[in-house]
């Protein structure tokens, strides 16, 4: 097959069949990593019934230290599902060419982290079988509407909106691969990407109409965007009780931090597309390069952020507050986690991405942005549980909170679980927009500027 | 909506009429600019001694000078915020900013006007040690002149970063208007240029200096905001604890940045005929950042305002008490008129971003109000009885305080010798980068795709 | 008729009357069919106790003294644990009483985190007892079952039955919740904070009261009275300095 044509672009018959090599064809690794997956999977989900059987007794949670590794989780993947509008919205509306390839990539990992995410909040409550007074209000023998007031309530809102408003997204961008599939398949699988396709042709009005719908929903996605996050943060900064939470830069710092991870959980990802599907020619070292810039930007941020909660933590002189963040930062085992929580989160990676060199390095990516995302766990951990476990004046209430192994393993099934989805949608739709990486392939060109050969990209005018 | 004509509004193609236009910017001398620079500097003296009068009148009363901070903060949020709006572009790459970028450095060397504010400010400023007993701030075991001496030294040190990263940008236009003209202006372009030839090295050099320059103002204006926020304001008022304010007052600071580099330069582009160069795209692009820039200070305002309003502890309630509903509470409603709901109502729309005059009177708007939320954040904190700042939260909400004619003057003089300097200026240093210009020539050509308009940008590393 | 009365139940409790026996507790352990502590909720931190009596020492030695003081839920008019609740499992009533709803309650946790006296005890197992306290379960008092909060209620069954056994003439001191039965020293007092003539509310203008956690705005329907130090107040309190100098 031709691989370039005469203008030295990627030919498009060429990126169908590499970018269709996941879909049209399974490889060879597929199947056992499915089932290993799916084997551990089943396992969590036993664990949860025998949760909700027995009671949240099997975890380690005790009194005062009512909030532990499940909630902790659920901001963790709240804050992975940034990754998808950060990357395809704001880039979007302000016109970053080099996000084309990762975009799908980013919003299926938005769409399943907060599907999990949705699910934390459920097993970690006590009694799930009853969440239906709380997450849906019809029921009528009752007589009474949640209550509007509390985060908590918020929270279920901005989720499943956001969880709406991705997958929509999601589906816009995906119509044209769609049509792509559908003309390439046979039997059943072609009557379901028939009935998704939506009559796809390709016409110009059908593209302008895919192109305003996916504008119109990053723009409508932005403000959705920023509440999740800010609400999951109010979670913890409206109770006054807790010294650690009672903090006003939660919201905005929340949501870089989830920034922070989540980018950096797309940049896991797409080292792992290179590695699985080999899309080398797809998924290029620039565009490393370029979502390492991005999060150089965002993690130092962040770090501003960090360094302002602690400022002000210390700015009032309250002795409870200044205590709970001596166990924070000193205290042994925290100190421990404190430490790590600054090397992986910022020390170690950040200036590792100064250089071009490892900017481009898909190796050192990958393992650089694990490092952000095992950092990032620990932020919001070290939020929580050093807040739950504070001295308060009432000595009798002190309690240390150790995990038991039923967390940990929830912990461990909800990674599993994330990937396993993943990998049943790379199994049915493309993981990378073929539309996209195609029209990138004629939107930008190399031009000769004096004696320097220059990338440039064309830009439409918007009437 | 519009014709094409208006769309490819583009600067000159011919190197020589782009230089040639841009530097007369600094030859046109008109009886004009002679009268307004005459103006402007007789208003800056009553300035001067507005803050005199204050000084040797009520220096005694450190709750009288709330307006005085309010005004260097004012200053501080938009002058010194301009620069901004060439800071972000470049690290981002886009192209679209050039033409203004050197509009945002212009106003960017105000600096001096912030210092000259806060010094009899360092008069009343509480030192740290109140009563015997060390009052709460940041700077916790600090030696006793901390935060004068370093609120002061991070003013002048933003001065001094503003004023070089003008120079750095305009050096290659210094050169060019030492070749292009004769007599006085000649030598003084000749010194500035020191030598500059274009050669390959030299733009290196160059490049590498505005950008480090970019970054390091950057980060010098995030720091003088989070100084002059805490030490100004948030520290005087006792159990104010606040850790997201000196982010939102930075914000603010962005906005008002972004508003007076689209005031200048609308009034550039109209006095001077620089339609060709500063187009449409420009304002259109600045607008986004205006809509933004309203939509981030409701967020922040609210990450905020939540926490205190659920909070209801004592100190949270004080918060609201005296920055919400408190003595400012009509200033309060103003601020939050024309910093968000004014400005955003109003560049929402594509027909008024999309246009010269839509994204000017947004700056208006928005300038109002960075000064309305400067009086609310910074009067009533300086109002509260000094005796006691040692609580725990705020007791005694204090009286609203009305501005008196030194504090009118002192902000009329303010106000002036911003313009003034920013046109003493603008006598040596053109408008719109004459390199800028070229580059942005080379870099980015209007092409037409199948049916569709567009441009062809390059991206150099 | 109970929210024409514009009742607000509140509690005085004399710290320095308390002695520290622990009688409440086991009282209110009873009345309220709250589950045996054992060993292993001790060690895990979860011990289910709706009244707790907190133990300090003040002072330098030889001059040390044990101070106790019972803590409950606080009932507070401005309670922190109340917005946050999704389901209204905890509200404000009209008697002043911050009550939870163990129907509704779907054990988010966050009405414990919000709050500051950590008061709220949460049933991590499914409730057990012997065989033989079994049948000695408080029959007017709900079993809760695992996963969900639950608190001190001010003997709720108690009010209630109060207010139905005497109709509109409730008299001050009738209705007794189980710990103040049990207070051997009579440092706990429960009534009317609304009437006036009430011993309690005449309790709660004593120039000792104070309430716990000020600074939170919480405003607490249990006000507790200072200790008298005899150290402090009296010649005693002289002839301790000097004998420290």
């Amino acid at each position: 097959m031709q691989q370039r044509d005469n203008e030295n672009r990627l030919s498009q018959e060429y990126t169908n069949s590499v970018l269709l090599n996941g879909t049209l064809q399974t490889p060879k690794w597929w199947p056992y990593l499915v089932s290993i997956l799916g084997f551990f999977v089943v396992i969590g989900f036993v664990l949860f019934g025998i949760q909700i059987k027995y009671g949240l007794g099997v975890t380690g949670l005790n009194r005062p230290i009512y909030w532990g590794l499940y909630i902790t989780t659920f901001v963790f993947w709240v804050g992975i599902s940034h990754a998808g509008i950060m990357i395809s919205a704001i880039l979007r509306l302000t016109q970053a060419e080099w996000r084309r390839p990762v975009t799908r990539a980013a919003e299926i990992l938005t769409i399943f982290s907060l599907a999990t995410a949705l699910v934390f909040p459920l097993i970690h409550a006590g009694r799930t079988w009853r969440i239906v007074y709380w997450l849906i209000p019809y029921d009528a023998s009752r007589g009474i509407w949640p209550n509007i007031r509390s985060p908590l309530f918020m929270d279920p809102i901005a989720i499943s909106t956001y969880l709406t408003g991705s997958t929509l997204f999601l589906f816009v961008a995906l119509l044209p691969d769609l049509a792509v599939l559908r003309d390439r398949t046979t039997g059943f699988r072609k009557g379901f990407y028939t009935i998704l396709a939506l009559g796809w042709r390709g016409n110009p009005r059908q593209w302008k109409m895919q192109v305003v719908g996916g504008i119109l929903l990053s723009a409508l996605m932005l403000p959705i965007f920023v509440s999740v996050h800010s609400i999951v943060s109010w979670d913890f900064a409206v109770t006054t009780a807790v010294e650690g939470w009672h903090s006003t830069i939660f919201a905005p710092y929340f949501v870089i931090g989830a920034v922070h991870s989540g980018v950096s959980a797309v940049v896991t990802m797409m080292a792992l597309m290179r590695w699985g599907w080999g899309w080398n020619e797809f998924i290029r070292p620039e565009h490393f390069d370029a979502l390492a810039r991005l999060l150089t930007v965002v993690a130092t941020a962040w770090l501003g952020f960090t360094f302002l909660e602690l400022l002000f933590a210390l700015y009032g002189l309250d002795a409870p507050e200044i205590a709970l963040r001596e166990m924070q930062i000193f205290q042994y085992p925290w100190n421990m986690l404190f430490l790590t929580f600054l090397l992986t989160g910022y020390i170690l990676p950040v200036p590792m991405w100064i250089f071009k060199r490892i900017r481009t390095n898909i190796a050192l990516m990958f393992w650089s942005s694990i490092l952000v995302n095992i950092g990032m766990w620990l932020e919001r951990f070290l939020i929580i549980v050093p807040g739950l476990a504070r001295r308060t004046p009432f000595v009798f209430t002190w309690e240390a909170y150790s995990p038991s192994w039923f967390e940990w393993y929830i912990l461990f099934w909800s990674f599993c679980w994330v990937t396993l989805l993943m990998l049943i949608f790379s199994r049915v739709f493309p993981l990378v927009p073929l539309f996209e990486q195609k029209e990138s392939e004629v939107f930008s060109d190399d031009i000769k500027i004096g004696r320097a050969t220059v990338p440039t990209i064309f830009r439409e005018e918007e009437e | 909506m519009s014709t094409n004509e208006e769309h490819f509004h583009w600067p000159p193609s011919d190197p020589k009429v782009v230089k040639e236009e841009l530097i007369s910017s600094t030859k046109r001398g008109g009886g004009f600019i002679k009268k307004s620079i005459w103006v402007l500097s007789l208003l800056s003296i009553l300035g001067i001694v507005g803050l005199l009068g204050k000084l040797f009148l009520e220096s005694n009363d450190q709750t009288q000078w709330g307006y005085i901070a309010a005004i260097l903060a004012f200053i501080l949020s938009t002058a010194s915020g301009a620069p901004m709006v060439a800071v972000a572009p470049l690290i981002a790459k886009a192209n679209w900013a050039r033409p203004i970028s050197r509009i945002a450095h212009i106003i960017g060397v105000v600096g001096i006007v912030n210092i000259i504010i806060m010094i009899p400010l360092l008069w009343v400023l509480p030192p740290l040690v109140v009563e015997g007993a060390r009052r709460r701030s940041i700077w916790f075991e600090a030696p006793n002149y901390s935060p004068h001496f370093w609120d002061t030294l991070s003013l002048i040190m933003l001065a001094i970063v503003g004023v070089a990263l003008l120079y750095s940008s305009a050096l290659p236009d210094f050169a060019t208007i030492r070749d292009n003209s004769s007599g006085t202006k000649k030598r003084i372009a000749g010194f500035l240029a020191r030598g500059f030839v274009g050669s390959t090295v030299q733009w290196s050099t160059l490049r590498m200096r505005i950008g480090m320059m970019s970054t390091f103002y950057f980060f010098t204006l995030i720091f003088v905001h989070t100084l002059i926020s805490i030490d100004l304001s948030l520290s005087m008022v006792p159990g104010w604890r606040d850790a997201i304010y000196p982010m939102a007052h930075a914000m603010g600071g962005i906005q008002g940045g972004i508003a007076s580099v689209i005031i200048v330069a609308w009034i550039v582009r109209k006095y001077f005929g620089y339609e060709n160069y500063i187009t449409i795209n420009q304002f259109w692009a600045l607008g986004r950042l205006m809509f933004a820039a309203s939509l981030m200070w409701i967020y922040f305002f609210y990450s905020a305002f939540i926490v205190f309003w659920y909070g209801r502890s004592m100190s949270d309630t004080a918060w609201l008490d005296l920055l919400i509903r408190g003595p400012m509470m009509y200033v309060f409603i103003l601020g939050m008129l024309f910093s968000f709901i004014f400005p955003w109502w109003w560049l929402i729309w594509n027909k008024v971003r999309n246009s010269v005059n839509g994204p000017f009177y947004g700056a208006i708007l928005a300038i109002l109000g960075v000064f309305f939320e400067r009086v609310r954040l910074y009067v009533p904190a300086w109002s509260v009885d000094p005796s006691l700042i040692h609580d725990k939260w705020l007791k005694v909400i204090p009286k609203t305080l009305f501005p008196d004619i030194w504090d009118i003057l002192v902000l009329v003089g303010a106000v002036s010798s911003v313009f003034l300097i920013v046109m003493i200026v603008s006598r040596i240093v053109p408008f719109i980068g004459v390199w800028e210009i070229q580059q942005f020539n080379l870099l980015a050509k209007p092409v037409k795709y199948i049916k569709a308009h567009g441009v062809r940008v390059a991206k150099p590393d | 008729m109970v929210a024409e009365k514009n009742r607000s139940w509140g509690m005085v409790i004399d710290t320095d009357k308390c002695n520290g026996c622990s009688g409440c507790v086991t009282a209110c352990q009873v009345e309220n069919n709250i589950p045996l502590n054992d060993q292993n909720k001790f060690e895990r931190g979860r011990v289910m106790s709706w009244i707790r009596i907190e133990r300090y020492w003040e002072g330098e030695f030889p001059n040390v003294k044990a101070r106790f003081i019972p803590i409950m839920c606080q009932h507070c008019e401005n309670a922190p644990c109340e917005p946050v609740c999704p389901v209204y499992a905890t509200y404000h009533n009209n008697e002043g009483l911050n009550v939870q709803v163990y129907n509704r309650c779907v054990g988010t946790r966050y009405c414990a985190n919000g709050c500051p006296y950590i008061v709220r005890m949460f049933n991590y197992w499914e409730p057990t007892w012997p065989e033989e306290i079994r049948n000695h379960l408080n029959p007017d008092v709900t079993i809760r079952s695992r996963g969900i909060m639950e608190k001190c209620s001010m003997c709720m069954q108690r009010i209630k039955r109060g207010e139905r056994n005497a109709g509109d003439q409730l008299q001050d001191g009738e209705i007794k919740t189980a710990c103040q039965e049990a207070c051997t020293t009579g440092a706990i007092t429960f009534g009317d904070l609304n009437d006036p003539e009430s011993e309690v509310s005449i309790l709660a203008k004593s120039d000792r009261k104070y309430s716990l956690m000020p600074q939170l705005n919480t405003n607490p329907n249990v006000v507790y009275l200072a200790t008298v130090d005899p150290y402090k107040d009296k010649n005693l309190g002289e002839k301790a300095k000097t004998n420290e100098h």
